[in-house]
């Protein structure tokens, strides 16, 4: 126990059991489902999760400040509907175009909702529950009640989700994955060796004390809404190449699944804890559940959310009662363990929470 | 001490400043130099504009007149980040750390010189080498959740002097320290001092101020009464009185002490009280007029003997004989009902509800008895109940439906207390009833504390305010990290002894300069 407390916070302990409650998941399932364990179920899983784990990771960053972004769901579907219709339009723009454009414009209406929350000081779910309804309607508006169809986009876009970045054994490692994966990795290295990242966490670890602490605390709170929209986009570049037909509710609910991953993860929803990995771990864990107890159970499309909503009260619950016996028991480790004029007042972790 | 043969210019200098906030002149044309190597205490009510002037050092205010120098030159602080550039840093009462990064982040988390990426052993090694010179034991790797209050301070100043800070503002540094750790804290500014680092120094307890500052400054209605170099030993005590007087414009003796009350009916007996792994044998009668004093340094876990008694983080081992009947006191209702009160320390946090009225936080314990027939709040009753408290406790404040937020922290405290007295309480449970307000209501609220106990009212006193808890009490219960180490009659107990007991016997060697200086302050 002395040397697990020694290498390891409490939070990684939690990723590690999510690491492992997925292990276990898969080889339950594995026993319930008959080809469970072919190949095809990771590809089947790895796809759809990517969506999500890119837009949870944003989602993290701005959950870290203390904040949150409800308008995420919003953007992915306008930026697939949008760079779907001028892609359609014009089937020869080169795919970097095609995804900057995506990016460029989720990051514009991540800007809006940065503005509003870090320099007009108004809450993060007035701002992005506003700006949820808006960027929809916005939608709306602008595609007329028409759809994108598949037959419209060009052929490298309709063919990016079979196509494998890599395989290793009989696994196919997707491109629509990779980058995912590459996303999360890129921002789990900025939130640990980024001066900008650790702030992230100091921000949400408290709010009152980043004001007055000397960095430029808004402008960090403004750049977390920003990458979260920019996200958001490029993950609505994603579901565009994924789904090919976008109607005006494409994305919808993706606000909820993001939130979720992110605090099924291990992201405390009042800020400074967790990270973008932990956030994947999340994705990934709702989607093997979700995927798997539709093949099992065949249950209805309708008792999905409120398995999410499940998820997300199971998660906070644990989170509230394991982690914080976890961090004291911690502290209190380290009051055994210290030799020094000051100590730990136990406490202390009473008035954290 | 402050020498003007060697004194060069002053590194910070407010000329002239004026503030004013609506109605209110915050700051009346205040002038004021900090030098080089000089501790300089300010002093002054809550309310005399001693926030207001930090709030102008460190740029988060700006002045309305008047000019600041630095090293000579006119400067302009437009925020707390420029302050930091220029070399001056700011610590509060409450430090204001973040919880879930770990010593070292806290110490560097404002710096931008250390570039984009972060080398988490070079972090780890700079942060020890600044807690050193500090001669600070920390250990850097540890998340600041949980660390003391006084840990916290260290690790604030040890971010200001990897800043470099040339200023040092410290905003009440004492106010939630144990005599120990406030030892700590000085031996810390005295190293600063020797660096050359000018530190303006906020303090209540009148006896800390005397011991650390090489000049004194009182700030009385947002003006300069008087700024002058701290007397020889000999005259501290008279330069005492003048400054207490100067503080609060009229004659106030700074402890009042409880006037004697012949001892009532036996209203508790608490019997090996236990906590797992929290307190344990706590053990103790009280009396009805009695004042239990609860003394012992932070962490001593007093305030969990509070908690427990009040239901709550109940107890689990021990019995408890209210009026002879034996209690479990399993939550905070049940205690309210037995006739117990608890008044927090946490005044803010858990004590009220800031943006509500005065009225509504009084009854807001006792709500049921303003209800009418129809369930609906009688707001006359509610009001009248609040004009008493007003006028029986000497609240300031305009009006009873005014915010408590509005309020001092001082009128803050009292109204805490209307709304518990409101419960009709036969048992008191004060903890740290006169932390962080001002030396007037800190009278106050003593002149109240003996008043209900002459009205048969048993209380008990937590208190880190050594002076305060020998002052107040009749007998003194000193606990050491969740252990009773002995009941004190009023006659036997004195700092010595108290102050022994609370930090185990081998500490007391490092003791005597400070319960030397603070006997002092211990008026008869």
């Amino acid at each position: 126990m002395n040397e697990l407390r020694r290498r390891f916070q409490p939070e990684q302990i939690r990723e590690l059991v999510l690491i492992g409650l997925i292990l276990a998941l898969v080889l339950f399932f594995s026993t319930q489902i008959e080809n469970y364990l072919h190949p095809r179920t990771f590809t089947r899983i790895s796809t759809s999760v990517a969506v999500v784990a890119i837009v949870a990771v944003g989602q993290t960053l701005v959950i870290l400040t203390r904040n949150i972004d409800l308008s995420v769901g919003s953007i992915v579907g306008f930026t697939a509907y949008v760079t779907g219709t001028i892609l359609a339009a014009n089937n020869d723009l080169h795919p970097s175009l095609v995804i900057g454009m995506a990016v460029a414009m989720g990051a514009a209406m991540g800007a809006l909702n940065g503005v509003l929350v870090a320099y007009g000081r108004v809450p993060a779910i007035i701002v992005t529950l506003g700006t949820l309804a808006i960027y929809r309607t916005l939608l709306v508006e602008f595609s007329g009640a028409k759809s994108v169809l598949t037959s419209e986009l060009p052929r490298w876009l309709v063919n990016l989700p079979p196509t494998n970045a890599f395989r290793i054994g009989a696994i196919d490692i997707r491109l629509l994955f990779l980058i995912a994966l590459v996303v999360v990795i890129v921002f789990q290295f900025i939130v640990t060796y980024m001066a900008w990242g650790r702030r992230l966490y100091a921000i949400g670890s408290n709010p009152e004390a980043a004001r007055v602490a000397g960095f430029p605390a808004q402008r960090i709170v403004f750049t977390a809404f920003l990458l979260s929209g920019a996200l958001a986009g490029l993950a609505g570049f994603v579901f565009l190449a994924r789904f090919g037909n976008i109607t005006v509710v494409a994305g919808q609910g993706i606000e909820l699944k993001s939130v979720a991953a992110a605090v099924v993860g291990g992201v405390n929803i009042n800020g400074g804890i967790g990270s973008p990995f932990g956030a994947f771990l999340g994705a990934l864990l709702i989607d093997v559940i979700d995927n798997s107890l539709i093949r099992w159970l065949a249950i209805s499309e309708f008792w999905r959310d409120a398995l999410l909503g499940l998820m997300i009260l199971l998660a906070v619950a644990t989170d509230t009662i394991v982690m914080n016996r976890l961090r004291k028991a911690w502290v209190r480790h380290e009051l055994q363990t210290s030799t020094s004029g000051f100590s730990v007042e136990q406490g202390g972790a009473r008035h954290a929470t | 001490m402050f020498d003007s043969t060697i004194t060069p210019r002053p590194i910070l200098e407010m000329r002239h400043i004026s503030k004013r906030f609506d109605a209110t002149q915050a700051l009346d044309d205040v002038s004021l130099a900090l030098y080089p190597g000089e501790v300089h205490a300010l002093i002054g009510e809550n309310g005399a504009g001693k926030s207001t002037l930090i709030k102008i050092m460190t740029g988060v205010h700006q002045p309305d007149s008047g000019t600041i120098l630095l090293d000579g030159a006119p400067v302009r602080i437009h925020n707390s980040q420029e302050a930091q550039t220029l070399g001056i840093a700011a610590i509060y009462q409450e430090p204001m750390v973040f919880p879930d990064l770990n010593v070292a982040e806290n110490i560097f988390i404002s710096h931008r010189n250390r570039g984009a990426f972060v080398n988490w052993g070079k972090l780890y090694r700079d942060a020890e080498a600044i807690l050193a010179q500090l001669d600070v034991r920390l250990d850097v790797r540890m998340p600041a959740r949980g660390l003391t209050l006084a840990a916290q301070q260290a690790v604030e100043i040890a971010k200001a002097i990897s800043l470099n800070v040339r200023v040092l503002i410290m905003d009440e540094p004492t106010a939630s320290l144990s005599a120990h750790e406030v030892n700590q804290l000085f031996r810390i500014i005295e190293s600063l001092r020797s660096k050359g680092v000018a530190i303006l120094f906020i303090g209540h307890r009148m006896e800390e101020v005397f011991r650390i500052a090489d000049r004194i400054t009182v700030l009385r209605d947002g003006r300069v009464i008087s700024s002058r170099p701290r007397a020889a030993p000999e005259e501290l005590d008279a330069q005492r009185e003048v400054m207490i007087r100067e503080m609060v414009g009229r004659e106030v003796s700074e402890f009042f002490a409880k006037s004697a009350v012949p001892r009532g009916k036996l209203l508790m007996s608490v019997r090996n009280l236990g906590k797992e792994g929290v307190f344990s044998g706590i053990t103790f009668d009280i009396y009805e007029g009695e004042v239990l004093g609860f003394a012992g340094l932070i962490g001593a876990r007093r305030t969990d003997v509070g908690l427990a008694l009040f239901g709550i983080e109940p107890a689990d081992q021990g019995e408890i004989l209210f009026e002879g009947r034996p209690v479990q006191i399993k939550n905070p209702d049940h205690a309210t009902r037995l006739g117990i009160a608890y008044v927090t320390e946490d005044r803010r946090g858990l004590g009220l509800t800031l943006p509500m009225s005065i009225a509504s936080n009084i009854t807001l314990p006792s709500l049921r008895r303003y209800l009418s027939a129809l369930g609906l709040v009688r707001r006359k009753e509610e009001q009248r109940t609040a004009e008493t408290y007003r006028k029986r406790l000497m609240i300031r404040a305009p009006s009873v439906h005014l915010e408590v937020g509005k309020l001092s922290g001082g009128n803050q405290q009292k109204v805490m207390l209307s709304k518990w007295l409101n419960t009709h309480p036969r048992l008191l449970i004060l903890d740290e009833p006169t932390r962080g307000i001002d030396v007037r209501a800190k009278a106050e609220v003593h002149h109240i504390i003996s008043e209900l106990a002459a009205q048969g009212l048993g209380i008990i006193l937590i208190s880190s305010d050594l002076p305060e808890v020998l002052a107040m009490s009749d007998r003194v219960l000193v606990m050491r990290e969740g252990r009773q180490m002995g009941v004190f009659s009023r006659d036997e107990a004195t700092q010595e002894r108290i102050i022994m007991a609370a930090m185990g016997q081998e500490a007391i060697t490092a003791m005597p300069s400070q319960s030397a200086i603070a006997e002092q302050a211990v008026q008869p």
